[in-house]
């Protein structure tokens, strides 16, 4: 790729980003979740890992998913969380801190769910470490901060492998892969035609949300109220439309029940397939020897 | 004179409302002819084009195109709807897919043809839009004028004889304009039958040899540009106005200034007038 050219799909996320977020500070949505997500699909789309054959990136994802839970070692979840957070950083180019900003929200659940299991409550001092705190104790042995820790590790182990899938493969992708495993035809349309939508309709909620803001629509919690429920009315009638709309367009482009595009050729290099044999093979010994 | 290609006879539709959009249209298009199709909102361009593509199927009348009279079976719409294209509008309308060469793709796809057709026509009408390096791209990052290339590239790659554009001007800044204007002369060039339908009165003038005009479900005129708009009849009735070549050039001619029946339909053949 042309470095003209990366400015130019730079300049297009701002863009968007911008644009989102737009759509999401005001109170329709106050969570945060929604950018991040289309931050995800975008990622994906400029991934240095795009060439990789999508069917081998989803597969050894899954792969390695697999072994990490299966060999129940902190050892390997170490490795493997190591392994794809570097290829995604590195050989995806996304960088450093793009990468650690999503990890806080897997983050967040981790560490709320490990401490309920690391600690706990009681009325009398017991375990290796303890702290009263008034009239109860909170108490951790070793043993159960080691087990959590062997958890915390292999939770962001599983996520580094699916973050591997999801930040280098973009959606159309993942459902060409599904087509090529002979998932039922109408799931695959419908996940065609749903990732195409989501970004149609946000950008349609996006504009009359702009437009609403405009004419003092979200003034007073009331007229938020208002708003909001008038905009989301309004998209269904828009989703029931532009459906129409795309069907007659299809339609003229000799659609005939089957939703078909060429699948881009990909061939899987051998050094890739090579590299995944080995790894899988270190983690096997470390697995072996470690046990 | 060229041979006849699509041919519309008497060609009535009706919306589920019972209200009629289009009323007894006939008319024949050759090969080659560059068409402008101009009238109101709500006039019935859009659905006489769906008509055209077999994507709407008369009530009464006829499309046929070079002999072959279309019926409603599967195997004549697909022959329509092969050799007569449509540039939708929107573009957002109308692109399905998430990279744009699979979008391309799609046509070509339905076209039944094989793995290695198919990218040899994506790669063409791709690099025919000038947006090859934009092929892995999502259509959802795309700006609109670049979305306006992807749903062009989309129909040329099915290689069809005649090509429809709805309303393509709406929307396109100066640059993509003139891009436009390029893919249309590059098209017309390979003998492709083109049907714009346009509210800009100044293009419709300066681009189209023939003129269709629609108001309230029918064509009440049909022939070259001068003529048509030197038609007040006809202007008043659809609401349209003169160009402003066509009115600039009879202002000078009232004066005397100039004279002749050349008229002009771009800046350079009006300079012309005046060497």
């Amino acid at each position: 790729m042309e470095p003209q050219e990366q400015n130019d799909l730079l300049e297009h996320g701002h863009r968007h980003g911008r644009g989102s977020r737009h759509g999401h500070s005001g109170r329709i949505f106050g969570h945060q979740h929604g950018e991040g997500h289309l931050s995800i699909d975008y990622y994906a789309y400029s991934s240095k890992m795009r060439p990789w054959n999508p069917s081998f990136k989803i597969v050894m994802s899954v792969f390695f998913l697999i072994c990490v839970i299966a060999m129940d070692s902190m050892a390997v979840s170490a490795i493997v969380l190591f392994t794809m957070a570097a290829l995604v950083m590195f050989k995806g180019k996304l960088g450093v801190s793009r990468y650690l900003n999503l990890m806080t929200l897997p983050f967040i659940f981790i560490a709320l769910s490990s401490t309920a299991i690391a600690f706990d409550f009681s009325l009398v001092p017991k375990g290796e470490y303890c702290l009263q705190l008034g009239f109860f104790y909170i108490s951790a042995t070793r043993a159960s901060l080691i087990s959590t820790a062997n958890l915390v590790l292999k939770a962001f182990s599983a996520v580094s492998c699916l973050y591997m899938m999801t930040l280098t493969t973009p959606m159309g992708e993942i459902v060409g892969f599904f087509r090529k495993i002979h998932v039922p035809k109408i799931l695959v349309e419908l996940m065609y035609m749903i990732y195409r939508f989501i970004f149609i309709l946000l950008d349609a909620q996006r504009r009359m949300s702009v437009a609403a803001r405009s004419r003092l629509g979200y003034c007073d919690r009331k007229t938020s109220w208002y708003s909001f429920g008038s905009i989301f009315s309004n998209l269904l009638i828009i989703s029931l439309k532009r459906a129409n709309a795309y069907y007659d367009a299809m339609e003229s482009r000799c659609y005939d029940g089957d939703l078909r595009f060429l699948e881009d050729d990909k061939p899987l290099s051998p050094f890739l397939a090579a590299g995944a044999a080995l790894f899988t093979a270190v983690l096997a010994g470390v697995w072996y020897f470690t046990r | 004179m060229g041979e006849t290609i699509l041919e519309v006879s008497h060609l009535s539709y009706l919306y589920g409302n019972d209200q009629e959009a289009l009323q007894d249209v006939s008319v024949s298009m050759e090969k080659g002819e560059k068409i402008a199709v101009i009238g109101s909102n709500g006039a019935g361009k859009s659905t006489f084009f769906l008509n055209l593509n077999g994507v709407l199927t008369p009530h009464e009348g006829t499309v046929s195109y070079r002999g072959r009279v279309i019926t409603k079976s599967k195997k004549d719409l697909n022959y329509l709807r092969k050799n007569v294209g449509i540039v939708f509008q929107d573009a957002d309308n109308q692109i399905i897919a998430s990279t744009v060469f699979q979008e391309v793709s799609f046509g070509p796809m339905n076209l039944k043809l094989t793995k290695e057709e198919v990218t040899e026509r994506v790669k063409e009408a791709l690099s025919y839009m000038n947006i090859t390096r934009m092929r892995d791209r999502a259509p959802h990052y795309l700006s609109g004028g670049e979305k306006k290339r992807v749903s062009i590239a989309d129909i040329i790659a099915m290689k069809p004889e005649v090509i429809i554009f709805d309303e393509p001007t709406a929307s396109l800044d100066p640059m993509n304009a003139s891009m436009l204007e390029e893919v249309l002369k590059k098209l017309e060039q390979e003998g492709r039958t083109i049907l714009i339908s346009t509210h800009d009165i100044d293009f419709a003038y300066r681009w189209a040899e023939r003129i269709l005009v629609f108001e309230g479900g029918r064509i009440i005129a049909d022939g070259k540009p001068v003529e048509i708009f030197q038609n007040d009849e006809v202007l008043a009735r659809a609401n349209l106005r003169k160009p402003t070549f066509l009115e600039v050039f009879e202002t000078l001619e009232q004066k005397g200034l100039v004279k002749g029946d050349s008229y002009p339909r771009d800046i350079q053949s009006f300079r012309a007038l005046f060497k």
